[in-house]
């Protein structure tokens, strides 16, 4: 009952996100229909840019450049996985990601009007964002399993794996938001860094281009296994289209890493949130 | 629930801000100026309050007291430097109108938005909805985004959200009482409403009236500190005594020189010295009262003499600064002649201001008004307080008359004895 206003530990932190679930749920639905209402496609934008995409990356590949950069071993029943659907598939994963991290930047500082008249658990803020970013994942999703069930067979008992994996993601964003949406509340110029370092972040990931094609280089293998979305998109390429079992030494360290940053991210935001409402 | 707990218990709260004389908020600022020239200021010196469960409580206090640190703390807004602040129990804090609303947004959606903000459950909204949309009355509008409502729309949408909150603890910065009048008395019905519910209210209020007739409990907050607090009838009486007192460093009683000049470049060739009010009820200290005879009384000191020059005073309502009344010798065919010290005096028989408070500019000017010697605007508090019988009144002004009447003989009568003409009513 009693509610201090020095914040308390994690668990009552953690708490208190929980019981302002219907909250953060208002401002994940405000999010969404802000984004997509008044256009023509609506919802389906979020669907039409990542298609768009992928038909942009593979004419490049395919009749530019002329490589196929993705060369993982084939999956156990021989059916080979179009360049296509095997990118469309790491983007999905990467775009939960991308959008989550890239929207939270501004999360707190785009909420000023609402920090310095009502209190919520700040945290909630990054927090939309990375949900918001999910339901839009959940449609590309639907589309996805669609997609490969006409292309390549209906999913295999290997897609189990799937939310593990989501999860793992979405920890890791959810820290990283948390970190950032802090950070640019002292610093605006992360909003436009982190703009800039997620282009360099989606190269540095194994999403066009599989960890075969590049194995002839073991150096730049390990410095892509360092890198925490690799895992995930692989294992995530292999539960979903390949019919194989993800890369668990990989997952395992991608959650390591997961954790670690929701705990760094934790910190600094709790640190600092206190003074959000008289900074922003 | 019962029991002596506070609902809320503020423990040696300060609070400072830090005023920053140039913030740097790129990297580029940061790295260049290496550090941010700041000074504290500190709003809170050592809050000790409690609010007693089931109690309205009026924060009241001159501005820039720190009352409204005080109730953003509270509403844990703003988190102390030191001390501790302990709530018990679900709060809704009602700083604005509108809190969260979204343009894009439908009227529904805002009001699920809007009041999830204010601390509702989903549950609790669709219960009160129709209610809301009563109040609001735009029950066809509420599938249009808020964007395309006029203002009147947006703020009744606004305010019915506000007053559906049903919170354990509830509070409410004045903010929310300006404009409508109609909000004004809904509003604090409602504020009635809960704390006969036993919802415990804090209210920070420049209406002493607000506060005496809504309040039990009162703390007269004081350069940060509280400076009293009690029964709100003793609290505001004590304020007030101060306030007249000109004993308030934030109150206009006491004026500030660099300040409040109207925005007139002044030539100082006179000055305004002090200005009082006599009034029967002994000593310029004392409050003025409806119906009373009063004189403003105004010291000048001219530094060469001066024949050309007119005194003028206007008086302001001190809610909505509207213009109650002005006027300056010039204008009331009365020669001014100022050399060396002077006592200047407007003499009003029947003070003919209602209940509340009023600011008094007073000004030293050629006639013409384009040579402005020197300007004291709004600066002078006219707090007015009337017995119950002039209380009961509505309006700008009070305006002293007697009810009559009287039974006429039957209308067949009226016809045989023809009246005189309205144009032979003598002038």
């Amino acid at each position: 009952m009693a509610t201090a206003v020095v914040p308390g530990r994690w668990a009552a932190a953690a708490r208190e996100l929980i019981g302002a679930r219907e909250l953060t749920w208002n401002l994940v639905q405000r999010d969404l229909k802000v984004r997509h209402r008044g256009t023509f496609l609506g919802m389906l934008w979020s669907l039409t840019t990542p298609l768009l995409i992928v038909g942009l990356y593979y004419f490049i590949f395919t009749f530019i450049l002329q490589v196929t950069p993705a060369g993982d071993q084939p999956r156990p029943d021989g059916r080979a996985v179009p360049f296509a659907v095997y990118f469309f598939c790491g983007l999905t994963l990467w775009n939960l990601f991308a959008n989550s991290v890239g929207a939270s930047t501004t999360s707190v500082v785009g909420s000023a009007y609402l920090l310095n008249k009502v209190y919520f658990p700040r945290a909630i803020l990054p927090l939309a964002t990375v949900l918001s970013a999910l339901v839009t994942f959940g449609f590309e999703l639907a589309v996805l399993v669609v997609i490969t069930a006409v292309t390549v067979g209906a999913p295999s008992v290997q897609l189990l794996w799937a939310p593990v994996i989501v999860a793992i993601v979405l920890l890791t964003a959810f820290g990283l938001a948390l970190l950032l949406s802090a950070l640019t509340v002292f610093l605006r110029d992360v909003t436009h860094f982190v703009g800039v370092f997620m282009q360099l972040w989606f190269w540095g990931t194994p999403i066009i281009y599989s960890l075969q094609f590049v194995q002839s280089r073991p150096g730049l293998v390990q410095l892509l296994k360092l890198n925490p979305m690799t895992g995930t998109v692989v294992s995530f390429r292999n539960v979903v289209l390949l019919d194989r079992p993800p890369g668990l030494k990989l997952l395992a360290y991608d959650a390591i890493v997961a954790v670690a940053l929701v705990a760094l991210g934790a910190w600094v935001f709790g640190r600092w949130q206190r003074v959000f409402s008289e900074v922003v | 629930m019962a029991g002596s707990e506070p609902a809320i218990s503020c423990r040696g709260v300060w609070k400072s801000y830090r005023i920053y004389h140039q913030r740097s908020h790129t990297l580029k600022e940061k790295v260049l100026s290496r550090r941010n020239l700041y000074e504290d200021f500190w709003a809170l010196k050592g809050i000790d309050l409690d609010v007693s469960r089931g109690t309205t409580t009026g924060i009241i206090g001159t501005n820039g007291s720190g009352k409204s640190t005080l109730l953003k703390t509270m509403a844990r807004i703003l988190t102390p430097n030191r001390g501790s602040l302990e709530v018990h129990g679900k709060m809704s804090p009602l700083l604005e109108l509108g809190t969260g609303f979204h343009p894009e947004l439908t009227g529904r959606e805002n009001v699920y938005l809007g009041s999830s903000l204010l601390g509702q459950s989903r549950r609790q909204v669709d219960e009160r909805y129709d209610e809301i949309v009563d109040f609001a009355g735009i029950a066809d509008f509420m599938d249009t985004p808020v964007k395309n409502y006029s203002s009147g729309m947006y703020a009744r949408l606004a305010f019915a959200v506000a007053i559906s909150v049903d919170p354990e603890i509830l509070l409410v910065d004045e903010v929310l009482s300006v404009g409508d009048e109609g909000f004004q008395v809904r509003c604090h019905q409602r504020m009635a409403e809960l704390r006969d519910q036993g919802c415990t209210v804090v209210v920070v209020s420049h209406s002493l009236a607000t506060v005496r007739a809504l309040c039990s409990e009162a703390a007269w907050i004081d350069a940060g500190t509280v400076r009293q607090c009690g029964p709100s009838g003793d609290v505001v009486a004590a304020y007030l005594d101060a306030v007249h007192e000109g004993l308030l460093p934030g109150a206009p009683g006491a004026p500030a020189p660099a300040e409040g000049s109207g925005g007139h470049t002044l030539t100082g060739e006179a000055r305004i010295l002090d200005v009082s009010f006599v009034t029967p009820r002994g000593g310029p200290c004392a409050a003025l009262h409806t119906g009373d005879p009063v004189t403003i009384r105004i010291r000048t000191v001219a530094s060469r003499p001066l024949d050309d020059v007119s005194c003028g005073i206007a008086i302001h309502r001190g809610d909505d600064a509207t213009l109650v009344f002005g006027q300056n010798t010039a204008e009331a065919g009365y020669a001014l002649h100022l050399e060396g010290e002077s006592v200047v005096e407007f003499a009003v028989e029947q003070l003919p201001l209602r209940a509340g408070a009023h600011t008094l500019t007073v000004a030293l000017h050629d006639a013409a008004v384009r040579t402005v010697f020197d300007w004291h605007d709004k600066r002078y508090p006219l707090l007015v307080r009337a017995d119950d019988a002039r209380r009961a009144s509505a309006g700008a002004a009070y305006i002293e008359g007697r009810w009559s009447a009287t039974a006429l003989p039957a209308a067949a009568g009226l016809e045989e004895r023809p009246g005189p003409p309205p144009q032979a009513v003598p002038a």
